[in-house]
């Protein structure tokens, strides 16, 4: 609203009112291009993250309750944690190509940092407790990981899975709008070099509501399926 | 003891590839074209200013969404008014990619260091706001009763119950913001620039000069761990009475 009035007053050309933006929108919902860039990018962010969560997933659990494995993964993840993992993208552009496969790869090492730490921890956690009586109650080691450990550790895997996601937008993004031929970055990217303002505005309206709409839903299916869990992460 | 055999395989095995004569040396150069790279640009003062100008812009967003972010965070977390009006801007646009903003950050902040500082301090709003946020919700509403009932005010009562308790929160918010102030100086380095180890980087890869480029990875990565270390030591000075793992957030 008070972006809306403050364009009325007038604005320099890179800046557009709401209302222009939300009429480009529409007109460009009905062309072809903005569908195929969309689904472009989708089909980079969704593999990568995919891959990235369940690989982070599947070794985190596994080092949460295995200490040998713990003890030769655990310190080089937390180890490379903080290097960024963008710097990679030339090193797999040249190993992979530069089509969608160095991009997808790259999306899904970016989103295997947080899934595997968060699962790592929501294992980790458990209380010693429940596993104690559920070994007591004679429950066998694959019955306690699948009815104590995972539900346990399931909070903190969707947490971690929320941020993989936000990253997994950010790196398709970034790889797009470095190198693509396709996707909502080289949308924008070309619309910058072409001073199409409005088709930035509309990249960047897609973009936004493809990432919302993502969280939503992993919250909805948070919600479903831990249904025990009201707090918000 | 383990990890360092692991990275020994990888190097030895790195090596081996490299020696192989299976894929082109450009593909996968070997260590010591590697070692010599990364010394020819730390031998050299241009590695320095190049590092400087990257480690500048990630530490101007860093610091400026360090202060905004706690402040935000701690209003948050004090005044259900602020909440219920900021919370909600801040979940909903968690999930997209700030980077979109970028090509409007150029029109508006220009080409040079300052659209990407304020890329780099949109980003790192983020997790410094709502882990902050977090934090000084959760402080012990005992230690908050028992403060106000021996008469402290209510700036007393922040500063001496709130912000410690908050301060392990905002060591781990620092600790996820840091790594994405030098990703996102990166990124936009590798976008548009002309300076910074971003730029570095696909100006290698673009004149085949791989070992040049994985030495550059290098010096980023260690970049990132020294920055992320120092991070951590000053969290156990000041945070001495916590020893929990700031990860886990």
């Amino acid at each position: 609203m008070l972006w809306q009035l403050l364009t009325l007053g007038g604005h320099p050309d890179y800046i557009l009112a709401p209302l222009d933006i939300a009429k480009h929108f529409i007109a460009a919902l009905g062309t072809r291009e903005l569908y195929a860039d969309a689904a472009a990018s989708l089909l980079r962010a969704l593999p990568g993250f995919v891959i990235g969560t369940l690989a982070g997933v599947g070794l985190g659990l596994a080092a949460g309750i295995a200490r040998g494995f713990d003890d030769t993964v655990s310190p080089l993840v937390f180890l490379t944690y903080p290097v960024p993992k963008i710097v990679m993208l030339p090193l797999f552009m040249l190993w992979f190509g530069i089509g969608d496969v160095s991009k997808i790869m790259i999306i899904a090492l970016a989103c295997f940092y947080p899934a595997y730490i968060n699962a790592y921890y929501g294992a980790k956690a458990t209380p010693r407790i429940l596993v104690w009586s559920a070994r007591n109650m004679g429950a066998s080691k694959a019955e306690i990981f699948r009815r104590v450990v995972l539900p346990g550790a399931l909070p903190q895997i969707y947490a971690g899975m929320r941020v993989a996601l936000a990253l997994s937008f950010i790196v398709m993004f970034a790889t797009e709008m470095i190198n693509a031929r396709s996707g909502l970055g080289h949308l924008i990217r070309e619309a910058e070099n072409s001073l199409r303002f409005d088709l930035m505005y509309v990249s960047l309206v897609t973009i936004a509501i493809l990432g919302y709409a993502g969280d939503r839903l992993l919250r909805y299916s948070r919600h479903r399926l831990l249904p025990w869990e009201t707090s918000h992460a | 003891m383990r990890p360092l055999i692991v990275v020994l395989i990888v190097l030895a095995a790195w090596e081996l590839v490299s020696r192989s004569g299976l894929w082109s040396p450009i593909l996968f150069p070997s260590l010591a074209k590697i070692g010599g790279a990364l010394w020819a640009f730390v031998s050299r003062p241009e590695g320095f200013t190049q590092s400087w100008t990257t480690l500048y812009r990630a530490f101007g967003g860093f610091a400026a969404a360090a202060l905004a972010g706690v402040l935000l965070g701690m209003l948050m977390g004090r005044s259900a008014f602020v909440a219920a009006t900021l919370d909600p801007l801040f979940s909903g646009t968690y999930a997209v990619p700030k980077l979109a903003l970028f090509p409007i950050f150029i029109f508006i902040f220009g080409l040079g260091s300052l659209s990407k500082i304020a890329l780099i301090f949109l980003e790192c709003l983020y997790p410094m706001t709502i882990i902050t946020y977090h934090g000084s919700r959760s402080v012990n509403r005992v230690l908050l009763w028992s403060a106000s009932n021996m008469g402290a005010s209510h700036w007393r009562t922040l500063m001496r119950v709130v912000l410690p308790a908050t301060l392990p929160y905002i060591f781990a918010a620092l600790r996820v913001a840091l790594p994405v102030a030098l990703i996102v100086a990166i990124i936009t380095e590798m976008i548009s620039s002309v300076d910074g180890l971003g730029y570095l980087v696909t100006y290698s890869l673009s004149s085949l000069r791989t070992d040049r480029m994985l030495a550059l990875v290098v010096v980023i990565s260690l970049l990132g761990l020294a920055l992320d270390r120092a991070l951590v030591v000053l969290r156990n000075r000041l945070v001495y009475w916590e020893k929990l793992d700031t990860y886990y957030v």
